[in-house]
């Protein structure tokens, strides 16, 4: 008999086991929809316009989410483990997950805009954090915690090109962000086996306005770690809110 | 309840049994790094989530000798960083990549990596393991791309075997590949110099190398420490600037104006081997070198070193014995090393 028919006998057994381990947790999934002008980012073929009647289209959106944390009513912070995500525009499964915490009832929601600095000096990494997702620099280390590139008429680089590429994991112009996001009244009531989906939806355009005012026509490229990283950092760390809490 | 956690316990081991049966525990030879005695603690265990094993270091040592890491299967790690040349690259200031381009800067040198808290000559490579990643992809030295390169790995048995020995999964991915190349290089070490025998009281110094050890503590020693013979600090030693190249060095990493022009020191040891000199190879003797500090060391520009501001004094006969003196680094046992050649 093959090996993994033999495996297979154990499935049950295992199944068994692990409902007994799991038998305290929930499910919580949380999703992300980008949005511009409170419409969801269509890549490549929409046209927007941002707060300084400049016009552009985005061909990449992707960023990091890492270290997620949850607090409870009662104060203890639950830590989502191995929590390293990459959310990108162009592929839908990215853009949720879900991990499980213990059942409880939870009152805010923390994470990270990009990877934290542990992770940028640690060597190579696989899954979320591979390389191979074009999201670590190779001439100078570290993560870039937020991509977008695109096009608008108004920018003076090569081919009209928008590209930030935002990073930089240490000193003054860090570009980690970190997201503290309150459930208000909307308290999670996480029990057995009722997944509770958290939808997080950020508004793209407030890179070029939330803290600090940036034009296309001036600053359509940011790709290296320091003050204008740190600005865009800024702006796109005011784009995200919860829009939505659905418990079944 | 105790009926079912006697069977939860037993249906565990049976699955832990199958687990094993299905994949035996690897024989993996561990090995360990060598700290030579007298030598400062490495700044990091480079190894500390990658154990060094033989399995690992041989994997290494296949990718780093191999071409078809490059776009064209022309450059493997190892033509530009020959064993022969302490693993620089021989005689050039530059060295060649993908369609007749040229680096920009002068391969150093790859040797007790494991001393080096940044690589680069900038510093703006902050671990071993993630170094690989700067040549592979530069348009001017390999010019693949990582899923090219794996895609290749994935693809030939002999890798398929290596892999397996190496990684208990035996999973070809990019992080498995930078960490096997980083057991081959973080392996390079160089402690066996004459030098070295000296300070072991295996041999002797002659007069002249005596004489000129002399001048090498008292006039290079606080940037090229010993026994490192590199303090790894990041200095501008007033070359005056390339004006095609305009490299500006560790500003380019940090940002800082205060940073401009400066380099990484460079280890002597070896230095025979790995001319030409400085960041763009622009000297070819150790002699130039010297008349450099003595004489050629531009002290108006506002980084210069401080150690450097009055250049440094070393008369002609001193040049000579110091001269004498860098020939007793050159490590022979390293270039002549078996496990770090090409393998078959």
């Amino acid at each position: 008999m093959p090996a993994y028919l033999k495996n297979l006998f154990f499935i049950p057994g295992l199944f068994f086991v692990l409902t007994g381990i799991a038998q305290t947790n929930a499910t919580i999934k949380i999703s992300f929809i980008n949005t511009i002008n409170h419409q969801p980012v269509v890549l490549d073929s929409t046209s927007y316009t941002n707060c300084w009647n400049e016009t552009f289209t985005i061909s990449k959106l992707k960023y990091y989410i890492s270290n997620i944390q949850l607090q409870t009513a009662d104060k203890k912070v639950i830590r989502e483990e191995n929590s390293y995500h990459l959310i990108d525009e162009a592929d839908t499964a990215s853009k949720s997950f879900s991990f499980l915490v213990p059942s409880n009832k939870y009152t805010s929601l923390s994470f990270l805009i990009g990877v934290d600095s542990l992770k940028n000096v640690s060597g190579a990494q696989t899954g979320a954090l591979d390389p191979l997702n074009g999201m670590f620099w190779t001439w100078n280390t570290g993560y870039i915690m937020f991509k977008m590139e695109g096009y608008s008429p108004q920018s003076v680089a090569v081919n009209n090109k928008i590209e930030y590429h935002i990073g930089g994991f240490s000193g003054a112009n860090t570009a980690l962000r970190k997201i503290e996001l309150n459930f208000g009244s909307n308290e999670v009531l996480s029990k057995t086996q009722q997944p509770t989906e958290i939808i997080i939806q950020t508004d793209i355009g407030k890179i070029w306005n939330a803290t600090h005012d940036l034009k296309i026509t001036q600053t359509p490229v940011c790709t290296t770690p320091g003050a204008l990283a740190a600005g865009i950092a800024d702006n796109y760390s005011k784009a995200f809110e919860i829009i939505k809490i659905i418990s079944q | 309840m105790k009926i079912k956690t006697t069977i939860s316990l037993l249906l565990l081991v049976i699955i832990a049994s199958a687990f094993i049966y299905d994949h035996p525990p690897q024989k993996l030879t561990y090995l360990k790094l060598v700290i030579p005695k007298g030598w400062p603690k490495p700044p990091a265990n480079i190894f500390a989530s990658n154990p060094l094993t033989e399995e690992g270091f041989q994997l290494g040592r296949k990718l780093f000798y191999d071409g078809r890491l490059s776009k064209d299967g022309n450059f493997s790690c190892a033509g530009c960083h020959q064993q022969f040349a302490a693993f620089a690259t021989y005689d050039h200031d530059f060295s060649h990549g993908f369609d007749n381009s040229f680096t920009t800067r002068n391969a150093p040198g790859l040797f007790n990596i494991a001393w080096q808290k940044e690589l680069h000559w900038d510093g703006g490579i902050n671990h071993i393991e993630v170094q690989p990643l700067t040549p592979l992809t530069a348009t001017n030295e390999m010019a693949e791309t990582l899923p090219g390169v794996l895609k290749k790995l994935q693809a030939d048995t002999a890798y398929i075997r290596l892999f397996k020995n190496a990684f208990s999964d035996g999973i070809i991915n990019s992080q498995h590949m930078l960490k096997a190349l980083a057991q081959f290089t973080g392996s390079i070490q160089s402690y066996n110099t004459k030098y070295d025998k000296v300070k072991r009281g295996e041999a002797t110094f002659t007069v002249s190398e005596q004489l000129g050890y002399k001048t090498f503590l008292a006039s290079c020693n606080s940037c090229h420490k010993e026994p490192l013979f590199t303090d790894n600090s990041f200095r501008n030693n007033g070359l005056v600037v390339n004006e095609k190249l305009k490299d500006k060095g560790r500003m380019t990493i940090t940002g800082n104006p205060a940073d401009s022009l400066k380099f990484k020191v460079p280890s002597l040891r070896n230095v025979t081997l790995t001319f030409p000199y400085m960041h763009d190879g622009r000297f070819n003797s150790p002699g130039k070198v010297i008349d450099h500090y003595r004489s050629g060391i531009d002290i108006t520009q506002p980084t210069v070193d401080t150690l450097l501001k009055k250049r440094i004094a070393i008369s002609n006969q001193e040049k000579i014995d110091l001269l004498s003196f860098l020939l007793t680094l050159k490590d022979e046992q390293m270039i002549h090393d078996p496990r770090f050649q090409q393998p078959d």
